[in-house]
Protein backbone atom coordinates (compact mmCIF):
# COMPACT_ATOMS: atom_id res chain seq x y z
CA UNK A 1 0.00 0.00 0.00
CA UNK A 2 1.38 3.36 -1.01
CA UNK A 3 0.98 6.07 1.57
CA UNK A 4 3.30 9.03 1.69
CA UNK A 5 6.42 9.43 -0.41
CA UNK A 6 8.40 8.33 2.62
CA UNK A 7 6.66 4.93 2.43
CA UNK A 8 7.51 4.34 -1.23
CA UNK A 9 10.60 2.65 -2.64
CA UNK A 10 13.39 5.22 -2.55
CA UNK A 11 13.89 5.36 -6.33
CA UNK A 12 10.20 5.97 -6.96
CA UNK A 13 9.89 8.55 -4.18
CA UNK A 14 12.93 10.44 -5.42
CA UNK A 15 11.51 10.51 -8.92
CA UNK A 16 8.25 11.96 -7.60
CA UNK A 17 10.05 14.49 -5.40
CA UNK A 18 11.85 15.84 -8.45
CA UNK A 19 8.61 16.61 -10.29
CA UNK A 20 8.09 20.35 -10.33
CA UNK A 21 4.56 21.17 -9.15
CA UNK A 22 2.93 24.47 -10.10
CA UNK A 23 1.57 26.67 -7.32
CA UNK A 24 -1.33 29.11 -7.43
CA UNK A 25 -2.15 32.11 -5.28
CA UNK A 26 -5.77 31.16 -4.84
CA UNK A 27 -8.14 28.32 -5.71
CA UNK A 28 -11.52 28.98 -7.32
CA UNK A 29 -14.46 26.93 -6.00
CA UNK A 30 -17.82 26.95 -7.72
CA UNK A 31 -21.11 26.08 -6.07
CA UNK A 32 -23.54 24.06 -8.16
CA UNK A 33 -26.53 21.75 -8.25
CA UNK A 34 -26.70 18.46 -6.33
CA UNK A 35 -24.90 15.49 -7.90
CA UNK A 36 -28.18 13.94 -9.05
CA UNK A 37 -28.71 16.98 -11.25
CA UNK A 38 -25.18 17.30 -12.61
CA UNK A 39 -23.78 16.32 -15.98
CA UNK A 40 -20.31 14.86 -15.52
CA UNK A 41 -17.35 14.42 -17.89
CA UNK A 42 -14.24 12.38 -17.19
CA UNK A 43 -10.96 14.19 -17.75
CA UNK A 44 -8.06 11.75 -17.56
CA UNK A 45 -4.37 12.59 -17.58
CA UNK A 46 -3.34 9.02 -18.42
CA UNK A 47 -2.39 9.77 -22.01
CA UNK A 48 -5.37 7.78 -23.29
CA UNK A 49 -6.70 7.93 -26.80
CA UNK A 50 -8.36 5.89 -29.45
CA UNK A 51 -6.10 3.61 -31.42
CA UNK A 52 -5.11 5.55 -34.50
CA UNK A 53 -5.28 8.97 -32.82
CA UNK A 54 -2.02 10.90 -32.49
CA UNK A 55 0.10 9.48 -29.68
CA UNK A 56 1.26 11.91 -27.02
CA UNK A 57 4.79 13.30 -27.11
CA UNK A 58 7.06 14.92 -24.52
CA UNK A 59 5.84 18.41 -23.64
CA UNK A 60 2.43 17.77 -25.21
CA UNK A 61 -0.23 19.82 -23.40
CA UNK A 62 -3.08 19.00 -25.75
CA UNK A 63 -5.93 16.56 -25.21
CA UNK A 64 -7.51 13.71 -27.08
CA UNK A 65 -11.24 13.18 -27.51
CA UNK A 66 -12.89 10.02 -26.21
CA UNK A 67 -16.56 9.79 -27.23
CA UNK A 68 -18.68 8.09 -24.58
CA UNK A 69 -19.50 5.19 -26.89
CA UNK A 70 -15.80 4.35 -27.45
CA UNK A 71 -15.38 0.63 -26.72
CA UNK A 72 -12.63 -0.26 -24.23
CA UNK A 73 -10.91 -2.31 -26.93
CA UNK A 74 -10.25 0.89 -28.89
CA UNK A 75 -8.41 2.63 -26.04
CA UNK A 76 -4.63 2.79 -25.88
CA UNK A 77 -2.27 4.68 -23.60
CA UNK A 78 0.73 6.65 -24.88
CA UNK A 79 1.70 8.47 -21.70
CA UNK A 80 5.44 9.15 -21.93
CA UNK A 81 6.18 8.19 -18.31
CA UNK A 82 7.36 4.70 -17.45
CA UNK A 83 6.95 5.29 -13.72
CA UNK A 84 3.50 3.90 -13.15
CA UNK A 85 1.80 0.54 -13.51
CA UNK A 86 0.11 -0.25 -16.83
CA UNK A 87 -0.92 -3.81 -16.11
CA UNK A 88 -4.04 -2.60 -14.31
CA UNK A 89 -5.14 -0.76 -17.45
CA UNK A 90 -4.28 -3.80 -19.56
CA UNK A 91 -6.56 -5.87 -17.35
CA UNK A 92 -9.42 -3.41 -16.97
CA UNK A 93 -9.60 0.05 -18.55
CA UNK A 94 -11.99 1.21 -15.84
CA UNK A 95 -9.22 1.17 -13.27
CA UNK A 96 -7.88 4.21 -15.15
CA UNK A 97 -10.89 5.50 -17.07
CA UNK A 98 -14.03 4.67 -15.05
CA UNK A 99 -16.61 5.33 -17.71
CA UNK A 100 -18.61 2.19 -16.98
CA UNK A 101 -18.77 3.16 -13.30
CA UNK A 102 -19.97 6.63 -14.17
CA UNK A 103 -22.57 5.12 -16.47
CA UNK A 104 -23.80 2.94 -13.59
CA UNK A 105 -24.05 5.92 -11.26
CA UNK A 106 -26.15 7.70 -13.86
CA UNK A 107 -28.34 4.62 -14.29
CA UNK A 108 -29.10 4.41 -10.57
CA UNK A 109 -29.83 8.12 -10.31
CA UNK A 110 -26.79 9.08 -8.22
CA UNK A 111 -25.46 11.27 -11.04
CA UNK A 112 -27.71 13.30 -13.30
CA UNK A 113 -26.18 12.46 -16.64
CA UNK A 114 -22.90 11.73 -18.40
CA UNK A 115 -21.13 13.85 -21.00
CA UNK A 116 -21.35 12.66 -24.58
CA UNK A 117 -17.59 13.16 -24.95
CA UNK A 118 -14.73 12.65 -22.47
CA UNK A 119 -11.11 13.74 -22.72
CA UNK A 120 -7.57 12.75 -21.88
CA UNK A 121 -4.44 14.77 -21.42
CA UNK A 122 -0.98 13.30 -20.86
CA UNK A 123 -0.13 14.26 -17.31
CA UNK A 124 3.55 15.00 -17.81
CA UNK A 125 2.66 18.30 -19.45
CA UNK A 126 4.19 21.62 -18.44
CA UNK A 127 1.19 23.54 -17.00
CA UNK A 128 1.67 26.46 -19.37
CA UNK A 129 1.45 24.06 -22.33
CA UNK A 130 -1.89 22.72 -21.13
CA UNK A 131 -3.55 25.95 -20.01
CA UNK A 132 -4.81 27.14 -23.43
CA UNK A 133 -6.05 23.65 -24.27
CA UNK A 134 -7.87 23.41 -20.94
CA UNK A 135 -9.50 26.78 -21.50
CA UNK A 136 -10.66 25.68 -24.92
CA UNK A 137 -11.85 22.40 -23.46
CA UNK A 138 -13.97 24.21 -20.85
CA UNK A 139 -15.94 25.78 -23.69
CA UNK A 140 -16.48 22.42 -25.36
CA UNK A 141 -17.68 20.89 -22.09
CA UNK A 142 -20.13 23.70 -21.47
CA UNK A 143 -21.45 23.30 -25.01
CA UNK A 144 -22.17 19.68 -24.04
CA UNK A 145 -24.06 21.03 -20.96
CA UNK A 146 -21.41 19.55 -18.67
CA UNK A 147 -21.21 21.25 -15.28
CA UNK A 148 -18.75 19.00 -13.45
CA UNK A 149 -15.47 17.31 -14.35
CA UNK A 150 -14.17 14.16 -12.73
CA UNK A 151 -10.38 14.48 -12.88
CA UNK A 152 -8.55 11.16 -12.94
CA UNK A 153 -4.74 11.05 -12.79
CA UNK A 154 -2.62 8.01 -13.43
CA UNK B 1 -3.65 16.84 -12.76
CA UNK B 2 -4.23 19.47 -10.08
CA UNK B 3 -3.41 22.25 -12.54
CA UNK B 4 -6.38 21.19 -14.68
CA UNK B 5 -8.66 21.68 -11.67
CA UNK B 6 -7.47 25.28 -11.45
CA UNK B 7 -7.82 25.91 -15.18
CA UNK B 8 -11.29 24.38 -15.58
CA UNK B 9 -12.79 25.74 -12.37
CA UNK B 10 -11.60 29.22 -13.31
CA UNK B 11 -13.42 28.79 -16.63
CA UNK B 12 -16.66 28.06 -14.83
CA UNK B 13 -16.60 24.29 -14.57
CA UNK B 14 -16.70 22.58 -11.15
CA UNK B 15 -14.05 19.91 -10.68
CA UNK B 16 -13.24 17.09 -8.28
CA UNK B 17 -10.25 14.84 -8.73
CA UNK B 18 -8.35 11.87 -7.45
CA UNK B 19 -4.96 12.47 -5.84
CA UNK B 20 -2.38 9.69 -6.02
CA UNK B 21 0.54 11.70 -4.61
CA UNK B 22 -0.61 13.68 -1.63
CA UNK B 23 2.55 15.78 -1.46
CA UNK B 24 1.94 17.03 -5.01
CA UNK B 25 -1.69 17.86 -4.31
CA UNK B 26 -0.74 19.75 -1.16
CA UNK B 27 1.47 22.00 -3.28
CA UNK B 28 -0.88 22.52 -6.22
CA UNK B 29 -4.00 23.01 -4.05
CA UNK B 30 -6.68 22.11 -6.61
CA UNK B 31 -10.31 22.79 -5.66
CA UNK B 32 -11.30 19.30 -4.46
CA UNK B 33 -9.19 16.16 -4.20
CA UNK B 34 -9.79 12.67 -2.89
CA UNK B 35 -6.48 11.23 -1.80
CA UNK B 36 -6.15 7.48 -2.39
CA UNK B 37 -3.30 5.20 -1.39
CA UNK B 38 -3.45 3.08 -4.53
CA UNK B 39 -0.55 2.16 -6.76
CA UNK B 40 0.39 4.73 -9.41
CA UNK B 41 -1.36 3.72 -12.61
CA UNK B 42 -4.43 2.42 -10.76
CA UNK B 43 -6.36 5.51 -9.67
CA UNK B 44 -9.58 3.53 -9.16
CA UNK B 45 -7.76 1.00 -7.00
CA UNK B 46 -8.66 -2.49 -8.17
CA UNK B 47 -9.07 -3.81 -11.73
CA UNK B 48 -12.18 -5.91 -12.34
CA UNK B 49 -13.82 -4.79 -9.11
CA UNK B 50 -16.75 -2.59 -10.18
CA UNK B 51 -18.22 -2.11 -6.68
CA UNK B 52 -14.86 -0.91 -5.37
CA UNK B 53 -14.36 1.42 -8.34
CA UNK B 54 -17.90 2.74 -8.03
CA UNK B 55 -17.32 3.64 -4.38
CA UNK B 56 -14.22 5.61 -5.34
CA UNK B 57 -16.01 7.48 -8.14
CA UNK B 58 -18.92 8.27 -5.83
CA UNK B 59 -16.56 9.53 -3.12
CA UNK B 60 -14.84 11.90 -5.55
CA UNK B 61 -18.08 13.20 -7.01
CA UNK B 62 -19.54 13.77 -3.53
CA UNK B 63 -16.83 16.38 -3.02
CA UNK B 64 -18.50 18.55 -5.67
CA UNK B 65 -21.01 19.67 -3.03
CA UNK B 66 -18.23 21.34 -1.05
CA UNK B 67 -17.05 24.91 -1.56
CA UNK B 68 -14.75 25.04 1.47
CA UNK B 69 -11.63 24.16 -0.47
CA UNK B 70 -9.00 23.76 -1.55
CA UNK B 71 -9.62 20.48 0.19
CA UNK B 72 -8.05 17.04 0.32
CA UNK B 73 -10.28 14.26 1.64
CA UNK B 74 -8.74 10.91 2.61
CA UNK B 75 -10.29 7.85 1.00
CA UNK B 76 -10.78 5.22 3.73
CA UNK B 77 -10.27 2.05 1.67
CA UNK B 78 -6.87 0.67 0.76
CA UNK B 79 -5.63 -2.01 -1.61
CA UNK B 80 -3.25 -4.59 -0.25
CA UNK B 81 -0.42 -5.90 -2.36
CA UNK B 82 -1.03 -8.81 -4.70
CA UNK B 83 -0.79 -12.19 -3.08
CA UNK B 84 2.76 -13.42 -3.14
CA UNK B 85 3.15 -16.94 -4.52
CA UNK B 86 6.39 -17.90 -2.89
CA UNK B 87 8.58 -19.78 -5.27
CA UNK B 88 6.71 -18.65 -8.36
CA UNK B 89 8.73 -19.15 -11.47
CA UNK B 90 7.70 -18.42 -14.99
CA UNK B 91 6.01 -21.66 -16.09
CA UNK B 92 6.87 -21.07 -19.73
CA UNK B 93 10.48 -21.42 -20.63
CA UNK B 94 11.33 -17.99 -21.94
CA UNK B 95 14.81 -17.78 -20.60
CA UNK B 96 16.99 -16.56 -23.44
CA UNK B 97 19.78 -18.76 -24.62
CA UNK B 98 22.98 -17.77 -26.38
CA UNK B 99 21.59 -18.64 -29.77
CA UNK B 100 18.24 -17.05 -29.11
CA UNK B 101 17.14 -13.68 -30.41
CA UNK B 102 14.68 -10.94 -29.62
CA UNK B 103 12.70 -11.92 -32.70
CA UNK B 104 12.43 -15.53 -31.54
CA UNK B 105 11.29 -14.41 -28.11
CA UNK B 106 8.59 -12.21 -29.65
CA UNK B 107 7.44 -15.08 -31.82
CA UNK B 108 7.33 -17.47 -28.87
CA UNK B 109 5.06 -15.13 -26.95
CA UNK B 110 2.52 -14.83 -29.75
CA UNK B 111 0.41 -17.78 -28.69
CA UNK B 112 0.26 -16.46 -25.12
CA UNK B 113 -0.69 -13.04 -26.34
CA UNK B 114 -3.46 -14.59 -28.42
CA UNK B 115 -4.73 -16.26 -25.27
CA UNK B 116 -4.59 -12.98 -23.37
CA UNK B 117 -6.60 -11.21 -26.06
CA UNK B 118 -9.14 -14.01 -26.06
CA UNK B 119 -9.48 -13.76 -22.28
CA UNK B 120 -9.60 -9.96 -22.08
CA UNK B 121 -11.45 -9.28 -25.29
CA UNK B 122 -8.95 -6.55 -26.07
CA UNK B 123 -5.32 -5.53 -26.29
CA UNK B 124 -3.72 -2.20 -25.45
CA UNK B 125 -1.20 -2.58 -28.28
CA UNK B 126 -1.61 -0.16 -31.15
CA UNK B 127 0.30 3.04 -30.53
CA UNK B 128 3.07 2.54 -33.08
CA UNK B 129 1.03 0.99 -35.87
CA UNK B 130 3.73 -1.68 -36.19
CA UNK B 131 3.27 -5.40 -35.80
CA UNK B 132 5.39 -6.92 -33.05
CA UNK B 133 8.12 -8.45 -35.26
CA UNK B 134 8.57 -5.05 -36.91
CA UNK B 135 8.69 -3.32 -33.53
CA UNK B 136 11.31 -5.84 -32.40
CA UNK B 137 13.29 -5.22 -35.58
CA UNK B 138 13.29 -1.51 -34.80
CA UNK B 139 14.74 -2.19 -31.34
CA UNK B 140 17.35 -4.49 -32.87
CA UNK B 141 18.24 -1.84 -35.43
CA UNK B 142 18.63 0.77 -32.71
CA UNK B 143 20.92 -1.57 -30.79
CA UNK B 144 22.96 -2.18 -33.90
CA UNK B 145 23.69 1.51 -34.14
CA UNK B 146 21.09 3.26 -36.24
CA UNK B 147 18.81 5.07 -33.83
CA UNK B 148 15.36 5.76 -35.31
CA UNK B 149 13.53 8.94 -34.34
CA UNK B 150 12.88 8.89 -30.59
CA UNK B 151 9.09 9.11 -30.86
CA UNK B 152 8.88 6.14 -33.25
CA UNK B 153 11.17 4.08 -31.05
CA UNK B 154 9.23 4.98 -27.89
CA UNK B 155 5.93 3.99 -29.49
CA UNK B 156 7.35 0.66 -30.68
CA UNK B 157 8.76 -0.05 -27.21
CA UNK B 158 5.48 0.83 -25.48
CA UNK B 159 3.66 -1.58 -27.76
CA UNK B 160 6.23 -4.31 -27.15
CA UNK B 161 6.02 -3.91 -23.39
CA UNK B 162 2.24 -4.15 -23.55
CA UNK B 163 2.60 -7.26 -25.71
CA UNK B 164 4.96 -8.95 -23.25
CA UNK B 165 2.98 -8.13 -20.12
CA UNK B 166 -0.35 -8.98 -21.67
CA UNK B 167 1.08 -12.28 -22.92
CA UNK B 168 2.50 -13.06 -19.49
CA UNK B 169 -0.92 -12.52 -17.91
CA UNK B 170 -2.10 -15.56 -19.87
CA UNK B 171 0.65 -17.92 -18.69
CA UNK B 172 -0.70 -20.80 -16.64
CA UNK B 173 -0.24 -19.77 -13.00
CA UNK B 174 0.71 -16.31 -14.14
CA UNK B 175 1.72 -14.95 -10.74
CA UNK B 176 1.13 -11.34 -9.75
CA UNK B 177 1.55 -8.21 -11.83
CA UNK B 178 4.68 -7.29 -9.90
CA UNK B 179 6.15 -10.76 -10.56
CA UNK B 180 5.47 -10.38 -14.26
CA UNK B 181 7.21 -7.01 -14.29
CA UNK B 182 10.16 -8.54 -12.49
CA UNK B 183 10.18 -11.28 -15.12
CA UNK B 184 10.15 -8.68 -17.88
CA UNK B 185 13.16 -6.79 -16.56
CA UNK B 186 15.22 -9.69 -15.30
CA UNK B 187 14.49 -12.55 -17.71
CA UNK B 188 13.50 -11.31 -21.15
CA UNK B 189 15.59 -10.41 -24.15
CA UNK B 190 13.53 -7.28 -24.58
CA UNK B 191 14.20 -6.11 -21.03
CA UNK B 192 17.92 -6.66 -21.60
CA UNK B 193 17.71 -4.86 -24.95
CA UNK B 194 16.13 -1.79 -23.36
CA UNK B 195 18.80 -1.72 -20.66
CA UNK B 196 21.46 -1.95 -23.38
CA UNK B 197 19.80 0.81 -25.40
CA UNK B 198 19.78 3.29 -22.56
CA UNK B 199 23.41 4.42 -22.74
CA UNK B 200 23.24 4.71 -26.54
CA UNK B 201 20.21 6.98 -26.33
CA UNK B 202 21.66 9.02 -23.47
CA UNK B 203 24.86 9.56 -25.48
CA UNK B 204 23.04 10.68 -28.64
CA UNK B 205 23.31 14.29 -29.80
CA UNK B 206 19.57 14.34 -30.45
CA UNK B 207 17.79 15.91 -27.44
CA UNK B 208 14.74 13.66 -27.97
CA UNK B 209 16.96 10.59 -27.77
CA UNK B 210 18.40 11.95 -24.54
CA UNK B 211 14.91 12.41 -23.05
CA UNK B 212 14.05 8.84 -23.98
CA UNK B 213 17.29 7.42 -22.63
CA UNK B 214 17.37 9.42 -19.43
CA UNK B 215 13.70 9.69 -18.50
CA UNK B 216 11.18 7.60 -20.40
CA UNK B 217 12.83 4.25 -21.15
CA UNK B 218 13.76 2.65 -17.83
CA UNK B 219 11.46 3.05 -14.80
CA UNK B 220 13.07 4.74 -11.80
CA UNK B 221 12.65 1.51 -9.84
CA UNK B 222 14.61 -0.48 -12.46
CA UNK B 223 17.48 1.90 -13.12
CA UNK B 224 19.65 0.05 -10.63
CA UNK B 225 19.93 -2.64 -13.30
CA UNK B 226 21.79 -0.28 -15.61
CA UNK B 227 25.01 -0.47 -13.64
CA UNK B 228 25.17 -4.24 -13.94
CA UNK B 229 24.50 -4.41 -17.65
CA UNK B 230 27.01 -1.82 -18.77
Amino acid sequence: MVKRLSDMPEAEANHLRRIDCPTYDDTPLLAGPPLAARRVAIISTAGLHRRGDRPFQPGDGSYRVIPAETPARDLVMSHISVNFDRTGFQQDSNVVFPIDRLRELVADGTVGSMASVHYSFMGAFPPDAARPHAQHLAGLLKADKVDAALLVPV
Amino acid sequence: MGALGHFLEREGLATAGISLVREHTEKVRPPRALWVTFELGRPLGRPDDPPFQRRVVKAVLDLLARTDGPLIADYPEHVTEDTDFTGWACPVNLAPTHIDSLGAEIERLATWHDRAVAAQGRTTIGISGLDMPAAGAMVNGALAGSLPPAQALKEAIDDLKAYYLEAASAFPDSGTASMRKEWFWSETRLGAALLALQPKLAASDDPQHKILGNLTLIPATERHRLTVTR
